[in-house]
């Protein structure tokens, strides 16, 4: 089928997976910044069990396949009487395997910054709020523009997984499927999808190394 | 420097302090005092707990026994009485320290404006003062990490002058640096010692504490083995410990 | 003295005084508490639900149903370590363009590795599964797994080499050349086993990424552990027990995986990132 063929008949499929990709990536995304945030926040808290803990949910995350972890939500969980539907299965794994890296990330965005800088903010008289605000957060976030380009990247390719379950409207990967098994779509239907994924992913790359140089902490 | 000595207003009292390091004993039963306007250095040789010591007393580490008396207030041990005495007293570092990702007018400004709240105005006028007096203040506008380490380490004698502090404790200052910017270094720490700024100084330079030190305090395994003037610490060690490390830096100082 | 040794947690968090260490022990107690109230809950659901049931959990105490998913991960190591090698030689082809003298090349290298990195591995998987076998293209499942994967992480693995070349200084290069070494000779004889010492960390954690990509492999019927899985949960009507077992499998060896990652980058001198 060419291309012309193909986005007349299903043009219109494709931007609402375009759509789904990018709805399921900012939604997911945002969601691990925040989790990754509050599971580094414990990792580095004084107190122990929840550092544990904390250890212990970033370990399974980075560390489970997207495919096992969105089969546990949608065939597994029922059996325990939580039924999610499709979509929010989906989101929960795509938002849990990333918030594990963003913790990782922040660790050692945290880790760069040196002991000696919080102890010199120290000797100024500065609290611990006034330490974390001052110090502490600025150069976490600016060390942290790239790997976030990355995870939010990353990010984007794992909502792939939506593809694994039905939805409607597909995602950007499941519309290959989808149009191969109504009709014979052929290479193009591939490229297609390919190309909206990359062309996005090089561009958020750009943006993320553009951000990175204006603020980037020199050292 | 006799008028100083006649004052004898105790500043900073350190009464029985002992510490641990897991089993390390770090510092044993160590009393001193430093009266304001006094400049007192701490030698020997390294491992001997004299950088621990200088970081005890603004709470940098902590201490098992023993208390610490700041202008005649109790070193408390945590919370906001806490952070306002370390406001009270000035730390320059071995490795400078200063914060990354602000530039050295704001290094300066930041304690004044977050702690003492002076106002933004205020206080960049009195950082540009400060910088111009160690020499710096070409540079106000530019990151930590394009100065020399000599400038970094000037800026961090500024940020803390800013908080016009009641004392200035220096960790091995010019331990960092080539030896080429120790001299600049040096020389804005003796020109504070000339205006009365009380100073607790660890260091390796023996010359600079010769000249500029009120009293010489010598230790060893986490004991202060000596206090003296400097004249008489140079010349005639009342320790033989004291002797055979002068002794020490001497060969090495031939060789 | 060593201000510089000291970890970061250590220093945002200073010594407690009296006050703050009997709020940490309380809040140590409470956290304790509620960590074990949350555990309780996950049990109960599980009990009230009968997912506790004998039944469930007596297949895992047999040996052979150990031995089935034995073979199952065997199936999934065999793939994960050929995609890894095909990974390597794609990313080492890679890596040349991009590196090469000629533009037009290295400009190929870089939209290449682009593609490589920016396409979700199911979308590769869905090539070889539904787009080939139209152009008559029919692999057995095997490659159907093995070739997407190793595309999909053949991008990662050229930019690992890429950096890991570049950490070789250029001096090593200009001695090899005053030595009369041809350029090829003194990139693989000289420049690339040197760089190797930076990469080795990055490719084990590369190792964890393709292992995680073949459990896709259910998509084309290969039989891996995932797959194996499913024939357990449908003997033994079983899925919640076999599929949480699974899952830990996979964790605990992408762990150790990981952990092998970090030792050798502690050996190496090198900071292995995580990647996910």
């Amino acid at each position: 089928m060419g291309i012309q063929e193909l986005l007349s008949r299903f043009g219109e499929r494709y931007l609402l997976a375009l759509l789904t990709t990018y709805r399921l990536t900012a939604s997911a995304f945002a969601l691990a910044l925040l989790l990754g945030i509050a599971v580094t926040v414990l990792r580095v808290s004084p107190i122990r069990p929840l550092r544990a803990a904390a250890e212990l949910y970033v370990q399974i995350f980075r560390n489970i396949p997207g495919a096992s972890l969105l089969i546990l939500l949608v065939y597994a969980l029922p059996y325990l009487e939580v039924v999610l539907s499709y979509y929010a299965a989906v989101l929960i794994a795509t938002t849990l395997i990333p918030s594990a890296f963003c913790s990782e990330y922040l660790m050692s965005g945290v880790n760069t910054i040196g002991a000696g800088q919080i102890e010199a903010a120290r000797s100024l008289g500065m609290t611990f709020l006034q330490i974390v605000r001052t110090v502490v957060l600025p150069q976490a976030v600016r060390s942290s523009v790239l790997p976030m380009t990355n995870l939010l990247v990353a990010t984007m390719l794992t909502t792939a997984l939506a593809s694994q379950v039905p939805l409607n409207p597909t995602d950007l990967t499941g519309i290959v499927s989808y149009i191969n098994t109504h009709a014979v779509g052929g290479v193009t239907a591939f490229l297609i999808s390919a190309v909206l994924y990359c062309t996005t992913a090089v561009i958020l790359g750009q943006l993320g190394s553009r951000i990175d140089r204006k603020v980037r902490v020199l050292r | 420097m006799s008028d100083k000595q006649s004052a004898l207003v105790p500043l900073i009292e350190l009464r029985h302090i002992d510490k641990h390091f897991g089993p390390q004993h770090v510092l044993k039963e160590v009393n001193l005092t430093v009266h304001k306007g006094e400049v007192v250095v701490i030698i020997g040789p390294s491992g001997s707990g004299k950088s621990t010591l200088c970081r005890t007393i603004n709470r940098l580490e902590t201490v098992d026994a023993g208390e610490i008396v700041i202008d005649g207030e109790l070193l408390p041990q945590e919370g906001r009485k806490l952070a306002e005495l370390r406001a009270q007293i000035g730390m320059v570092f071995q490795s400078f320290n200063l914060f990354a990702h602000r530039t050295v007018l704001d290094n300066v400004t930041i304690g004044p404006r977050e702690v003492l709240r002076v106002s933004k105005r205020e206080a960049e006028e009195e950082a540009l003062r400060l910088l111009r007096r160690v020499g710096v203040a070409s540079q106000a506008r530019k990151l930590p990490a394009q100065l020399s380490g000599g400038q970094q380490q000037r800026v961090a004698i500024a940020r803390a002058l800013a908080m016009r502090p009641k004392a200035i404790l220096f960790d091995e200052p010019t331990s960092a640096l080539d030896p080429e910017m120790i001299g600049e270094v040096l020389n804005v720490m003796t020109e504070l010692a000339k205006e009365g700024m009380t100073m607790v100084i660890v260091t390796h330079e023996m010359n600079f504490a010769r000249r500029v030190a009120d009293r010489v305090v010598f230790m060893e395994d986490g004991a202060i083995l000596e206090v003296s003037a400097p004249e008489e610490f140079f010349s005639a060690p009342k320790t033989r410990r004291a002797r055979e490390f002068l002794n020490t830096l001497r060969e090495r100082e031939r060789t | 003295m060593n201000d510089a040794k000291l970890s970061v947690r250590a220093a945002l968090y200073e010594a407690p005084g009296p006050r703050t260490k009997r709020r940490i022990v309380s809040a140590t107690a409470l956290s304790m508490l509620a960590l074990a109230a949350l555990l309780t809950a996950v049990l109960h659901r599980f009990y009230v639900t009968g997912q506790l049931g004998a039944r469930y959990w007596t297949l895992f105490t047999r040996f052979s149903t150990w031995r089935f998913l034995g073979q199952g991960l065997a199936g999934t190591l065999k793939v994960a370590l050929v995609s890894s090698a095909l990974a390597f030689g794609f990313g080492m082809a890679l890596m040349l363009l991009r590196l090469s003298a000629a533009r037009l090349t290295r400009l190929l290298g870089t939209v290449l590795i682009e593609l490589s990195r920016g396409i979700p591995t199911l979308l590769f998987i869905y090539f070889f599964f539904l787009v080939a076998p139209q152009f008559g293209l029919k692999l057995p499942s095997f490659w159907k797994i093995a070739l997407p994967v190793s595309l999909s992480a053949a991008g990662v693995v050229a930019e690992v080499l890429r950096s890991g070349v570049n950490a070789v200084p250029a001096g090593q290069t200009e001695a090899a050349l005053s030595l009369g070494m041809r350029r090829a000779a003194v990139f693989f004889r000289i420049v690339f086993p040197q760089g190797l010492r930076f990469m080795v960390p990055s490719l084990i954690a590369e190792l964890v990424i393709v292992l995680k990509d073949t459990t896709f492999a259910y998509v084309v019927s290969y039989a891996d552990l995932m797959q194996n899985a499913r024939v357990l949960i449908s003997n033994h009507d079983a899925l919640l027990s076999v599929y949480l077992v699974v899952a830990v499998i996979y964790i605990l060896i992408n762990y150790l995986l990981n952990r092998l990652s970090v030792f050798a980058a502690a050996h190496s001198g090198t900071a292995g990132a995580a990647r996910i």
